[in-house]
């Protein structure tokens, strides 16, 4: 009996004292973390990568990539509260003059900054700008057809984003189709 | 916790979704890492001003879906006596039960957990097709679509062709 005792009165303190060591020793791995993390967007100057950018600027072209630059700097890179502040209606706040992000460099950085040029005047990207579509489009305003999709789960990451790619692609060039279609036979008739 | 429901009834409908897409409708996450925010395409409905054309929708899920529903942006142009110029989506299946800023929609046409993703598509299809102009979102639109059916139709084949980089003839 009173070595159970002795037992439990040695189990208590000791468990509370390696739950107190182990407290600290976890704190200390994750704010070392963080500092490190912290450091290296310090010292990288900005928490976003251009393909962030460039997403967003696909997805909401009537957005000034500075301002989505900006977004995304205080949100840490997060495509999806940039795109939940734009769809909520609140829109993005202006950035300030001081904010001087250095463009991502990515693959399409200058493309990147010609568009960005350019966006203002123009008010929506049609289709097959948006979706890159114009090499699908031969010079006689007859696209390339390709064989059906197949339908069915496929098994891998990739394959899924590909054949919804294509099956957006398909859906918008045969609109386009039907629509000079039905131009050529009102022009005919 | 909430967002994990969410992920797992969202994973469910994508592979419903992509195993049998409905005639002229496809929607899918963006990127399946995040599965709150899903692109949608919708073939105008045969038969209206609309046919023809593919619009382009963003939607974007609450971490508590599906209590809340979400909400439906369309990305290019389209006027539409229920479409904000913003491209906000305005119909009775997006409203939550409990909130009915127009007071006239009935309950069941609302939001509820067993609608679907599907369901709010072929009812925005549906809308396309049959405009309500008891609460227009885009004033201009509904005005037009009431007094001057031909310029209205004439405003939306415009866009169609537009948005398919046709060249618009006048």
């Amino acid at each position: 009996m009173a070595s159970s005792d002795e037992e439990a009165t040695l189990s208590i303190p000791s468990l509370a004292f390696v739950a107190f060591l182990s407290f600290f020793i976890i704190r200390y791995f994750m704010s070392s973390r963080s500092t490190d993390t912290a450091a290296a967007s310090r010292r990288a100057g900005q928490r976003f990568t251009g393909a962030q950018v460039e997403q967003l600027a696909q997805m909401f072209p009537q957005l000034s990539r500075r301002d989505i630059m900006w977004d995304l700097q205080r949100n840490g890179g997060s495509v999806a509260a940039t795109t939940e502040r734009v769809l909520g209606g609140r829109g993005l706040e202006r950035a300030p003059p001081s904010f001087q992000p250095v463009i991502p460099v990515s693959t399409n950085a200058v493309s990147t900054a010609v568009r960005a040029s350019v966006i203002p005047k123009a008010a929506e990207p049609d289709l097959i700008t948006r979706y890159n579509l114009q090499s699908r489009i031969s010079p006689k305003g007859k696209e390339k057809e390709e064989p059906a999709p197949a339908t069915g789960w496929a098994a891998n990451k990739d394959k899924r984003q590909e054949m919804l790619q294509r099956r957006r692609d398909e859906m918008i060039l045969a609109a386009r189709r039907r629509m000079q279609e039905r131009d050529q036979e009102a022009s005919g008739s | 916790m909430a967002s994990d429901v969410a992920s797992k009834r969202l994973w469910h409908e994508y592979r419903l979704l992509y195993s049998h897409p409905p005639e002229g409708i496809l929607a899918y996450p963006i990127d399946e890492a995040k599965p709150f925010v899903w692109e949608a395409f919708i073939d105008g409905p045969k038969d209206t001003p609309f046919e023809g054309g593919v619009f382009p929708a963003i939607l974007d899920f609450p971490k508590d879906y599906p209590l809340s529903p979400p909400k439906m942006k369309f990305l290019g142009d389209i006027f539409h006596p229920n479409v904000y110029p913003n491209g906000e989506v305005c119909i009775s299946i997006l409203h939550p039960p409990g909130d009915d800023p127009n007071h006239y929609e009935s309950a069941s046409e609302r939001w509820s957990p067993i609608q679907s993703i599907e369901k709010i598509l072929i009812s925005v299809m549906s809308m396309l097709a049959e405009p309500n102009d008891e609460s227009p979102a885009n004033v201009e639109a509904a005005k037009m679509w009431r007094d001057n059916r031909a310029q209205f139709e004439d405003k939306v084949k415009d866009g169609i062709w537009k948005s398919l980089g046709l060249e618009v003839k006048k």
